[in-house]
């Protein structure tokens, strides 16, 4: 539609002049304040737990342990891995108790919680609870919880091994690796991360006695999602609660779940009759928010004579934690699994997949939930056939592409791809990244005593597919007439604001400030997915264009009332109905005016569709020089060329391709949750330790779109928001090592930080 | 954060009076360290003294080759300050990148050479520049003055009034920051002085020390080239997840070599 480059985004003005209302800003009269006591060490017996003294403190009102947690009779943590293995089994679902109970299985878990009448009389009296634990042997790695003898997290998991998965043809993998003329193998790791968003996690959750009713304020990626899991988890039907969610500052997956904390607040709030309010410091949620990745990978790739893939098959190893996230499981196996083609043509495909616990804090989806670790994967693979064949990395990926007219290919695991250009965003990536003129830029920099690299990757990601089946979009008119838009999906810096108004009001052709976004509202009956899995526009953006349609076609009799004239006699254009004669108009907006006072207003209405997965895809190119004195990696250009599908907004694009590239890099470069192998403690729990990617890294960064138009929704798109991530790992680790090859470095694990990248070059000039 | 009583004091010596009175009580200044050890329960002062805007500790001067610096001068104002900039500019610079702008502006030089974080910028400078420490009660030698991991010459209830920084004839700092704190992994603070070349490194050892090796070095040939020859003993340099003990030798010969470097390209 339109090209806002210049413009700032609606809701910019507002969350930037500290007026955005986040979960912190919530009160409620008579509200207590709770505190959690977290486990200092990652498994343990708890033998005997004193609140007594705690409650002693000054403003203390009452201490909640497991036995609460217990006696509430909440049921199972919600999980969305539903499917079987081969032998028919689903996933091992461990017990978790909202307060640990008999034990404690990683550091930062939630023991007890203290509500008091202030936050800092509730954190005082922490010290005061006594516990006397019994130390019990730690698992923190997957490889150690899966070792025979290991630390057993739980009663009903043996072995720490919750699920095993395959899919694809094992015997038609092992037949095509019989013939091949030449197996690339490697093994690559997806370190887990601690996701971060700004905002940090809380809650407010007011109980009401009479109707034995919840109010919730929390942070959230839409209400739907939280709510059917707050009722899973709970047993509280979803009618008695009652979500009140505003601004979110940043989720990334990590604010789709319901959390122990949510639940321990409502034992509290419904026990003590008043609002119980948390807001974690950053140090908790370090601990106990819920990581990101944690894969180990291991892949095989055969290819022909004439260098085309004719299988490969994988391993998967991944972390979960201590307990299973209610996306956790799904995100590392589903996702990996739909994208283990890749972008290619490869007849034979296998994949194994391992669920493991560990001594550490739970893992979920994060910014791409598999789809990053996958793309990575596999372009390492192809990296480094190309390599041992001595082809170029974009010669072979050319060689075996999917071809334009094979679409819609459906893969030999999961899934079927639409339409996709890959050898189109390859070109013209290459040509904007001068691929063709890197061998000077290489020169100089060798001269200057720099190593300089270029990479690239080609990817796609099946995503958009939601939970909920449908999407629905409400337009109602407020009391003065004025147009408002409810959504199911909540924006947690997607800029729902400006896009989702955008396409209403070009629909309608009335200007933007007319149409008013309102996301996540309590007591609308809509049904509908939250935003996450790079969904928002793709489903409910494209309703909100179809909710658009439908207005005008409700409003077409009564504007034909209002002009005393028929329907048919009326055209639609410019955000008025005029006759064909130009004799009468009225504004659609105008007519919305007249018809209030009447109940409901006759123009309210619901729009819904069953919107599918799509394929977002693209190129990426890096350029980097390493230093090879300090080890210090500098990303100098980089250049996207994404197939998002039709682009609404171009900037709001881009923005979030920036965003995930460079969450990308930080996860290339730096970001890593390390904890320690025989103590289980955290060593990167604040920001002191934990390598978080700066602002300044990516300075020249150039976003192109490429866009094939999906064809199941309205509006052509296929998501943007995770696409950043998914390609950036790889092509950033390809340039990376493209600088270190000629020295006989073929094989680096992220994240590549100065000190591993200053010893890895050292290593090779050795030898 | 533990409950504390804040007093803002009127004078240094009435500061110093209470310090030695109260042994659990701090003295505040810009807080940028303490106030984070406060948040994070590590520390549980009873008192925190606010001398933080005492007059007795300001003041930026040059009087016989010696550069005064008041204990409670920001890095910001040491960063912009025409006196330091003329006389040791490579203060000036250190001073600029110290922490990130809110810390600049809160933090001071005597509360960051009483801390003496074995990461911290201004410990090299001190001791490169062979500078003295005044006090409530004495003069301390830098020399004197750092004695190990957050280890200093100071007494109960004595107080930093000011550092006395000899300007040297050329000098220049260099840091590699920790990637994730923006702290110094290793720092180089070169000064050439007329007694010789001085080499102060920070960050990569449990404190600040000097590295005699390239100092006698470079006595002999002031060159890039003198230093590139040596290799730093690693054995007491410190080792983490983060980095070996040998990259962040590594680290101090090659900040050396650009502080040299830089110091070279001064006239």
């Amino acid at each position: 539609m339109t090209d806002t480059h210049a413009a700032n985004r609606r809701e910019d003005l507002r969350l930037i002049t500290g007026r955005g209302r986040y979960v912190a800003d919530s009160n409620l009269p008579h509200q207590l304040h709770a505190c959690f006591l977290r486990a200092d060490r990652a498994h343990a017996e708890i033998v005997t737990i004193n609140t007594e003294p705690a409650l002693k403190c000054r403003g203390v009102v009452a201490v909640f342990t497991g036995a609460d947690a217990i006696a509430a009779n909440y049921k199972q943590f919600p999980n969305m891995m539903t499917f079987t293995n081969a032998s028919g089994a689903t996933i091992l679902k461990p017990e978790r108790p909202v307060l640990a109970h008999g034990k404690v299985r990683f550091v930062g878990e939630a023991v007890a919680m203290v509500v008091a009448e202030s936050a800092l009389a509730a954190q005082d009296a922490l010290d005061a609870i006594a516990i006397v634990y019994r130390d019990l042997p730690v698992a923190v790695s997957v490889e150690d919880a899966l070792a025979a003898g290991a630390a057993q997290l739980h009663a009903n998991v043996p072995g720490n091994l919750c699920f095993e998965w395959d899919t694809g043809d094992a015997a038609a993998v092992e037949r095509a690796f019989a013939k091949a003329a030449h197996v690339t193998r490697l093994t690559v790791v997806s370190q887990r991360v601690v996701p971060s968003p700004m905002e940090l996690r809380g809650c407010l959750i007011g109980y009401d006695g009479a109707s034995d009713s919840y109010d919730i304020y929390t942070n959230s990626q839409g209400i739907l999602m939280m709510r059917w899991q707050f009722a899973a988890l709970t047993g509280v039907p979803e009618e008695k609660l009652r979500f009140h969610l505003h601004d979110v500052g940043g989720s990334f997956g990590q604010r789709s779940a319901v959390y122990p904390e949510h639940a321990a607040q409502m034992i509290a709030a419904k026990k003590l009759g008043r609002p119980i309010k948390w807001v974690a410091s950053r140090s908790e949620c370090f601990l106990s928010d819920s990581h990101g990745r944690g894969i180990v990978m291991a892949g095989e790739l055969a290819l022909d004579r004439d260098s085309r893939f004719t299988a490969a098959r994988y391993q998967f190893l991944c972390d979960m934690g201590a307990y299973l996230t209610p996306t956790g499981p799904a995100s590392h196996v589903r996702n990996p699994a739909i994208g283990m083609t890749g972008v290619y043509r490869i007849p034979a495909l296998h994949g194994n997949f391992k669920v493991v616990l560990t001594n550490t804090a739970p893992v979920a989806a994060y910014r791409g939930a598999g789809r990053p670790d996958v793309a990575y994967m596999v372009e390492r693979l192809v990296d480094q056939a190309a390599s041992e064949l001595k082809i170029e990395r974009d010669e072979l990926r050319r060689r075996n592409f999917i071809p334009l007219d094979a679409f819609p290919y459906k893969t030999p695991t999961m899934g079927v791809y639409e339409a996709s250009d890959f050898a189109g965003c390859l070109g013209k990536a290459l040509q904007a990244a001068d691929w063709n003129g890197f061998d000077p830029r290489r020169e100089k920099s060798r001269k200057a005593g720099k190593l300089r690299g270029i990479g690239l990757s080609t990817v796609i990601e099946g995503t958009a597919a939601g939970m909920f089946p449908k999407d629905q979009v409400a337009i109602e008119f407020d009391a003065q007439g004025r147009l408002e838009v409810y959504t199911v999906s909540l924006s947690t810096g997607q800029s729902h604001e400006t896009t989702f108004t955008e396409i209403v009001a070009q629909t309608l052709g009335v200007a933007p400030e007319a149409v008013t976004l309102r996301e996540s509202v309590q007591g609308k009956n809509l049904s509908g997915n939250h935003s996450g899995g790079s969904r928002s526009l793709v489903g409910c953006g494209s309703v909100c264009k179809l909710a658009a349609q439908k207005l005008i076609e409700q409003a077409k009799p009564l504007a034909a009332e209002e002009l005393e004239l028929e329907p048919s006699q009326l055209d639609y254009a410019d955000g008025a109905f005029r006759s064909r004669d130009g004799e009468k108009m009225i504004g659609l907006l105008e007519l919305a005016k007249k018809l209030v006072g009447t109940n409901p207003h006759p123009l309210n209405l619901m729009a819904e569709a069953s919107v599918g997965s799509t394929y977002p895809n693209g190129c990426h190119v890096a350029e980097v020089e390493i230093d090879p004195e300090t080890g210090v990696t500098e990303i100098l250009s980089y250049t996207a060329v994404d197939d998002a599908g039709i682009v609404i907004n171009h900037s709001v694009v881009e923005g979030q391709v920036h965003g995930g590239v460079t969450q990308g890099a930080g996860q290339v470069f730096g970001e890593h949750a390390v904890y320690d192998r025989e103590s289980g403690q955290l060593l990167t729990g604040s920001f002191s330790d934990y390598y978080m990617p700066r602002a300044g890294w990516i300075r020249d960064i150039h976003v192109n779109d490429h866009p094939l138009p999906s064809k199941v929704n309205v509006l052509g798109a296929k998501g943007a928001g995770e696409s950043g991530c998914t390609a950036s790992l790889p092509s950033l680790v390809s340039a990376v090592l493209d600088a270190v090859r000629p020295l006989g470095i073929q094989h680096l694990d992220m994240p590549l930080t100065p000190s591993k990248m200053w010893h890895a070059i050292q290593t090779a000039k050795a030898e | 954060m533990f409950e504390f009583s804040y007093l803002k004091a009127n004078s240094l010596s009435e500061a110093a009076a209470f310090v030695a009175a109260h042994p659990d009580a701090k003295l505040l200044a810009g807080g940028m360290t303490l106030l984070p050890t406060l948040k994070q329960r590590l520390a549980q002062p009873s008192h925190l003294v606010d001398v933080g805007r005492l007059p007795e500790l300001g003041g930026i001067e040059l009087k016989a080759g010696r550069l005064a610096i008041g204990a409670a001068t920001r890095h910001h104002d040491v960063a912009t300050s025409a006196v330091v900039r003329n006389a040791i500019p490579a203060l000036a610079y250190l001073a600029s990148h110290i922490g990130d702008p809110q810390v600049r502006n809160c933090g001071t030089l005597g509360g960051s050479v009483a801390n003496n974080d074995p990461a911290a910028d201004y410990p090299a400078a001190v001791l490169a520049l062979d500078a003295i420490i005044v006090t409530t009660q004495r003069e301390i030698a830098a020399a004197d003055f750092f004695q190990g991991m957050f280890a200093t010459a100071l007494e109960a209830g004595e107080i930093i009034v000011r550092v006395l920084f000899p300007v040297p004839k050329r000098a220049a700092y260099e840091k590699f920051p920790h990637p994730a704190s923006g702290y110094a992994m290793a720092g180089a603070f070169v000064a050439e002085m007329a007694t010789g070349v001085r080499v102060a490194v920070t960050g990569a050892g449990p404190g600040v020390f000097r590295w005699s090796e390239a100092e006698s070095a470079l006595a002999q040939n002031l060159n890039v080239a003198a230093v590139d020859k040596l290799t730093l003993d690693a054995t007491d340099l410190n080792e983490d997840f983060h980095a070996t003990r040998e990259y962040r030798a590594n680290l101090a010969k090659v900040m050396t070599k650009r502080a040299l470097q830089k110091m070279l390209a001064t006239k």
